[in-house]
């Protein structure tokens, strides 16, 4: 019934009032004409009321003729009489027009530039390079062109792992990731903060520029604040003047690595025994002749091709080959090794590991190896603690939004 | 004879079983409790008014009495009557 009433409200309908005697003669006529009304309501005991599409109204004015009532339109409804009144208030129209005019407009620019991720380079600084290149809050986003906002970007600061850029509405929002190596020099017009890079215990604080704010023997996390760069005056304590931290931060860190080993090894050996199965291949769909279950528990599958057709001497590649499977036997055997031996060169390949990781100006304080046996499994351990700077600058700001 | 085509007509439909209101032509009424009724294969309304609808079909003149009734919809086929509906006649 919905269905029907909203084709119904598309379609446009009237709402009729018949006034007469034979008004039920009217509504017979109607059904046997196919003329579709609904909602008839008896008003007065010569009125009746009711509702009919515009098609049926104009075929039931004749009927009404012939069986002499009056008609009269009360009310006319749906989507087409809208169109109508909406055709004669022009202005209406135009102000509809125009409102979607106005949000279209508005929503092409761009009000909001949104940079995140960046710790060591400067909002301002951003900012600044994109203006150069003609893009700024006011305009049209289409004119923007993502892919060279990113050329612009990386050129500029090639110290920029990954950046993205991305239009969402009417705000550009840039992503950065910047290398853990910082710039050789951060901006001194900018004030930061020194955190840490990475966890360790804090042996030394020598700040040239800003407030240290750990002591000798402090454990940090990583991103721990070190030396702060606001610096609250006595009468003053909640908007301190902001500098530009500078200073070394010593530090012990820990740097481990484990290297398993299994004690017992397994060296496959073969028997002797083949089993040989042969099959067809044409380009690279392949069919196997005999489908059979190898019969050995272990083996090594080694496969040949062969061109039935040999012709490249004529410099013609005939893509039929015949394919041979063998399937030899192994046996698997469990050889144990040498404790000692073991233990060195896997204490050698842990250490090897960890110097890829450091990094080079450390000074290393202690080297300490520890082994465990656990299920035929030789586990070492090698741990080195050095000293090393562990300060980071970190623009101030940033962070807020 | 028009009895005789009536009673092979009926004898037709028990044997195969066919719905009587299509294959005699006669009326179908469905009730909707007291407030709906649906009334197909009619002949035409003879009387309206919002106490007393009569409806005229192949077995007589249905008169439905009640309160507030109206048509809901009126097709060739079907009449849709709501309203308080409180007794219906045949009378044949």
């Amino acid at each position: 019934m919905l269905a029907i009433k909203i084709w119904n409200y598309l379609k446009g309908y009237v709402i009729i009032k018949v006034e007469g005697l034979t008004l039920e003669r009217l509504l017979n006529l109607a059904a046997s004409n196919n003329v579709y009304l609904w909602d008839v309501k008896r008003i007065d005991h010569t009125v009746i009321e009711m509702k009919a599409t515009t098609k049926g109204f104009k075929a039931l004015k004749s009927l009404v003729k012939k069986v002499g009532c009056r008609v009269e339109i009360v009310d006319k409804k749906g989507f087409p009489f809208i169109l109508q009144t909406l055709k004669k208030r022009k202005m209406l129209g135009l102000g509809f027009l125009m409102f979607w005019g106005v949000v279209i407009l508005l929503t092409s620019f761009i009000w909001k530039i949104e940079i995140l991720g960046n710790e060591q380079t400067a909002q301002e600084e951003i900012i600044k390079t994109l203006k150069d290149h003609n893009i700024s809050i006011g305009k049209i986003k289409y004119s923007i062109d993502k892919e060279k906002t990113r050329q612009i970007l990386l050129e500029n600061f090639d110290y920029f792992s990954f950046l993205s850029v991305d239009i969402k509405g009417t705000k550009l929002t840039i992503e950065i990731k910047e290398q853990d190596l910082p710039p050789e020099e951060v901006n001194k017009d900018y004030p930061c903060h020194i955190v840490a890079k990475k966890k360790g215990v804090i042996m030394k604080v020598v700040a040239k520029n800003g407030k240290s704010v750990v002591k000798k023997g402090d454990v940090v996390k990583e991103g721990q604040l070190l030396i702060t760069g606001i610096i609250n005056t006595e009468e003053d304590n909640e908007n301190g003047f902001l500098v530009h931290s500078e200073g070394k931060v010593l530090a012990l860190t820990r740097y481990s690595h484990i290297v398993e080993e299994s004690i017992i090894k397994k060296i496959e050996e073969e028997t002797g025994e083949v089993y040989k199965e042969r099959g067809l291949k044409v380009k690279d769909k392949g069919i196997q002749f005999i489908k059979g279950d190898v019969p050995y528990k272990d083996y090594i599958e080694v496969i040949n091709e062969k061109k039935i057709i040999n012709l490249d001497k004529f410099n013609i590649d005939i893509p039929i080959k015949i394919v041979t499977y063998e399937f030899r036997e192994v046996e698997i055997k469990e050889v144990k090794q040498n404790l000692d031996f073991l233990k060195k060169s896997s204490q050698i390949r842990a250490t090897q590991e960890i110097n890829k990781e450091l990094p080079d100006d450390v000074q290393i304080v202690s080297k300490d190896v520890k082994y465990f046996i656990e299920d035929n499994i030789l586990k070492t351990q090698v741990i080195i603690e050095t000293i090393e700077d562990i300060g980071k600058k970190q623009i101030i700001n940033n962070r807020e939004d | 004879m028009k009895k005789s085509v009536d009673n092979v007509k009926y004898n037709l439909s028990e044997a195969l079983e066919l719905p009587k209101d299509i294959v005699m032509d006669l009326p179908k009424i469905t009730m909707i409790g007291n407030i709906q009724l649906n009334l197909s294969n009619h002949k035409g309304i003879i009387e309206y008014t919002k106490e007393i609808i009569r409806v005229n079909t192949n077995s007589g003149v249905i008169k439905v009495t009640g309160e507030e009734m109206e048509i809901k919809t009126i097709l060739s086929e079907e009449i849709m009557i709501v309203g308080i509906i409180e007794k219906i006649e045949i009378i044949s």
